[in-house]
């Protein structure tokens, strides 16, 4: 279970990880800009977001209740819902900024570097049968590691560009390591950090953006000296990135529609490199610098589809002139200010987090029916990624343990994925790149959570109630544990009316788990 | 069960569908300018097969030591080639019972692909494409049958793997995706509920009532397909269809006539799951990577496939049921014309240039070579098969038109098949 931290602690730790700039001469000082440019934050977003649905007649949905809030800005920052204890107590809590204070104990909870790295490790490794033999683990520790003493996110690039060397020295490589030729470095780089799919002009110009075959081998000449020694059946030695002219052979061969050109800046000129310095440093250097249009958008469009559950441009790495943003004004003076706040990814998030567009409820009201989603008049509900179910359902089953234990809690190597939590989220995963929003489960995987042993093990519900009584009494904790709210009056009277089939209070307590567990409710995040 | 989820499952289709429907349809003639569909050649074939058993040689099996051996070649190897039901054809004498069934089958002699690494060549033989191709992820041939021409409405996927993991549905979405049994003798893993008396029911009905609640406060897409979702998986277990999954139901002469092994047992449960109207079987056996000790390993899992195999075509001819059900015999790729000594017994490796698979059933004109390699078995010199050909054909015999576009979820069109197909002349 989540370690409950006392509220002196999380001032220090919140305000530890409040301070960007990493050798701050007045870190209280820097705390109360960040403070004062997080609430500026909310206010741009709210702003631009009430404006357009003003525009449109669209009504805004209310603010959240507590509960909705405590649930959701969980499950978006940490990836789990929250403990049956942190429940009670946020509930319980009469302190006027308890929300705010709630998001800075996230933001500096281990969990959040954690769920940072579920969620860029998925979209930095690229999934192929070169990937499957990697030891993925050192480069999942080392992104959590980074996310959590909030590195700038334009450092964090550079180390990940320029990666080389032993992959246990250095785990950064591991990205190199995944990405089995010179189109797929290009593709994921243009994807992640570029925000631009570019891969149809790998074959042929893109059909819709203009942009040209060129363009894509001339960033690809980037890569074309990076040495990735994928690991070998039987390796026992760390797998190495290098980089230097090598003589490719077939099998790792351009593909046929390869063009030979000098390294070129993505939209930009050619780039100046001497002939025997390294080159990715170079690109790193362009795609790091105050003045490059790409990086620090695309990064604020992720963070915005982290929270918001798709990006103000949408597809989220598909950003291009003839495929506009929901707010393009929006997204400008949030890139402007990730910039001007050097890339605190943590800040950012804050900022997102106490607007009152992300506090909004999912539920719908008159006047916001049938509104686009990407109007945000309510919020987006998404469904929970498999890692937050996976980890959601451990805080409410009980063990094996969460988080970075439980994937190392597994050796026996199985095929593809290593340890419980991996199985399981290899097993529920649903399509790649598939919108946040949409129900990707298919039948196996509901049979799986009806009636595997797991889910059906007669004594948590007893626990959870800590065997309370008062059936109400219990109700209410299995409820706050799943659901994290109270069961209202006719949610109580189901649950009567149902036990009253059951033959003993027991088995009542466990049917309701069951039925919360497996619940719609219980899969969204809303 | 509500009015909601009722209409959206007997139209057969959840919100998601019915949405890629739409978008597909408007990409189609939006797009139909810039990628022209390349006009067929002549080759004519029917599109008789409503279903497909794909018996999958994981590891890549030799092709001249099963079905285009060489007698007097270099490397010709220990086996003798053994006349068979179809006049001129011959294969290998451990395959004694399938050569009585080559007047069903149509040996592909000229496979001739390019990946020579398993993951690959296992990658491009289940999707039809490179893997990491334009840098997005292709779905399984079952996938794509499940998706073209599969039942909405039918209560079990119309996908199913057998005894390994197989390939995904991809951008085609979570309905397509496989549904593996690991162990056909154990059937589906979760299918019963371990409950007793009608606890299971009651749970489902308090479930039901706490989703109606959540409807009414949320009438949200999402929500609404988890609950068609947890319908279809109670009515799979409930349903008679599900009954397919258990092999006990089978009479003792049907265990005999497919054998005890696990690969046999295999084969019963895909004549049972496409009796029953699943669309797409594939049935794995592995052991086939012989770079050593080739000649006794080989013999050996052409005695595991021989019964089976053959039990598989009688049996679904007796049934009127193999002129509707493709079976297709295939692995990764062939193996070395040449015999390698590096072990203490021989061996053979990796050789994608030229093999051997098999189709028959499914309109599939049986009793016939298509194809031929030189006289060491290392090069097509007839008739050469591409994986787009075979995939191409596949697809035309099961009635699925292989140049259709999907749109995937970032708005790109991809054709079923790539471009550039010749159908294989096999009807």
């Amino acid at each position: 279970m989540k370690r409950v931290i006392g509220v002196s602690a999380i001032l220090v730790l919140a305000s530890q990880a409040m301070a960007w700039p990493e050798k701050s001469p007045d870190s209280a000082k820097q705390t109360t800009v960040s403070l004062q440019s997080a609430a500026a934050l909310a206010r741009a977003v709210d702003k631009a977001v009430a404006a357009k649905c003003q525009e449109s007649g669209i009504a805004l949905s209310p603010q959240t209740t507590d509960a909705e809030f405590l649930r959701r800005v969980h499950l978006d920052l940490v990836g789990h819902i929250p403990t049956l204890e942190r429940t009670r107590s946020f509930l319980a809590s009469t302190e006027p900024d308890k929300r705010a204070k709630l998001v800075d104990e996230l933001l500096a909870s281990s969990d959040y570097g954690q769920h940072m790295a579920d969620i860029w490790q998925a979209l930095l490794l690229s999934k192929n049968s070169v990937a499957r033999r990697l030891d993925t683990e050192v480069f999942v520790d080392w992104l959590a590691e980074s996310f959590n003493k909030n590195q700038s996110w334009d450092n964090l690039v550079r180390e990940i560009i320029t990666a080389k060397g032993a992959q246990d020295k250095n785990p950064a490589t591991t990205f190199w390591l995944s990405q089995v030729s010179v189109d797929n470095m290009t593709d994921t780089v243009c994807k992640v950090f570029l925000g631009v799919q570019l891969q149809c002009a790998q074959c042929h110009n893109h059909p819709f953006t203009g942009w040209k075959q060129d363009e894509y081998w001339g960033l690809a000449a980037f890569f074309l000296n990076v040495k990735a020694a994928p690991p070998g059946n039987k390796q026992t030695t760390s797998p190495v990135v290098s980089e230097g002219k090598f003589v490719r052979k077939k099998n790792n061969a351009l593909p046929e529609s390869a063009k030979v050109l000098p390294p070129k800046y993505f939209g930009g000129p050619v780039a100046k490199v001497g002939s025997s310095s390294e080159i990715r440093p170079v690109l790193a250097d362009w795609l790091c610098a105050d003045t490059n249009p790409y990086l620090a958008r695309s990064m604020v469009n992720r963070l915005w589809a982290q929270m918001f559950s798709r990006g103000l441009v949408h597809p989220i790495d598909n950003i291009h002139d003839g495929n506009p943003a929901s707010h393009p004004e929006l997204l400008e003076d949030l890139t402007r200010r990730f910039k001007d706040g050097k890339y605190d990814v943590k800040a950012f998030l804050r900022g997102l987090c106490l607007s009152e567009t992300y506090q909004r409820s999912s539920k719908p009201v008159e006047g916001n029916k049938d509104a686009v989603v990407d109007s945000y008049a309510r919020m987006p509900m998404k469904v929970l990624t498999p890692e937050q179910l996976y980890d959601s359902l451990l805080l409410v089953l009980g063990s094996p343990e969460r988080g970075a234990k439980a994937r190392k809690a597994d050796t026996t190597p199985v095929k593809g994925a290593k340890g419980p939590r991996a199985q399981f989220v290899a097993f529920f995963s649903g399509e790649e790149g598939a919108d946040a929003t949409e129900y990707q489960v298919g039948i196996p995987q509901a049979l799986q959570l009806m009636n595997a042993t797991r889910t059906n093990a007669p004594g948590i519900a007893v626990k959870l109630t800590g065997g309370a009584t008062d059936p109400a009494k219990a109700l209410e904790s299995l409820y706050l544990a799943t659901l994290n709210r109270k069961p209202t009056s006719s949610e109580l009277a189901m649950a009567r009316d149902h036990s009253k089939k059951a033959s003993n209070a027991r088995q009542a307590a466990s049917d309701v788990l069951w039925a919360l567990i497996n619940s719609s409710e219980f899969t969204t995040n809303h | 069960m509500s009015d909601i989820i009722s209409h959206a499952m007997s139209a057969g289709l959840n919100r998601r569908d019915a949405m890629k429907l739409a978008t597909s349809g408007v990409a189609a003639s939006s797009l139909s300018g810039w990628l022209p569909v390349l006009a067929n050649a002549e080759t004519r074939l029917t599109s008789k097969a409503k279903a497909c058993i794909v018996l999958w040689m994981d590891g890549g099996p030799s092709h001249k030591d099963t079905f285009d051996l060489k007698p007097d070649s270099e490397g010709a190897g220990e086996f003798k080639p053994i006349s068979t039901s179809a006049t001129g054809v011959a294969i290998s004498e451990h395959l004694p019972k399938l050569a009585k069934q080559m007047h069903r089958i149509a040996l592909l002699r000229g496979m001739s692909t390019l990946e020579g690494a398993h993951p690959r060549a296992k990658y491009m033989l289940h999707t039809g494409y490179r893997e990491g191709q334009g840098g997005i992820q292709y779905p399984a041939l079952g996938s794509i049958v499940s998706s073209e021409v599969g039942r909405p409405e039918f209560p079990i996927p119309s996908f199913v793997s057998i005894g390994n993991r197989s390939y995904t549905s991809a951008y085609l979405g979570p309905r397509h995706q496989p549904l593996v049994v690991a162990d056909p003798s154990l059937g589906v893993a979760n299918l019963k509920s371990s409950l007793e008396g009608n606890q299971f029911d009651a749970r489902v009905s308090l479930l039901e009532n706490m989703e109606a609640g959540f409807r009414r406060e949320y009438p949200i897409g999402a929500g609404l397909d988890h609950q068609v979702n947890y319908q279809r998986a109670v009515t799979m277990m409930k349903s008679r269809e599900a009954a397919a999954f258990d092999l006990s139901k089978e009479p003792d002469n049907m265990h005999e006539l497919y054998g005890s092994s696990k690969f046999g047992k295999g084969c019963l449960l895909a004549r049972r799951l496409v009796e029953t109207g699943v669309k797409f079987v594939e049935v794995n056996l592995g052991g086939w990577d012989t770079h050593l000790d080739n000649f006794e390993r080989v013999k050996k899992l052409s005695g595991t496939i021989d019964q089976p195999a053959s039990a598989l075509l009688d049996d679904l001819a007796a049934r009127g049921m193999l002129d509707s059900t493709l079976v297709i015999w295939m692995g990764d790729f062939g193996r070395t014309p040449k015999i390698n000594t590096r072990g203490e017994k021989p061996g053979r490796d990796h050789f994608p240039r030229a093999w051997t698979s098999w189709m028959a059933g499914g309109g599939v004109k049986g009793g016939r070579v298509i194809g031929r390699t030189d006289k060491q078995g290392g090069t097509v010199e007839d008739r050469p098969i591409a994986v787009i050909d075979f995939m191409a054909t596949v697809c035309t015999l099961m009635g699925i038109d292989p140049t259709k576009q999907i749109q995937t979820p970032i708005g790109r069109p991809i054709r079923l098949v790539d471009k550039g197909h010749k159908l294989i002349e096999v009807c």
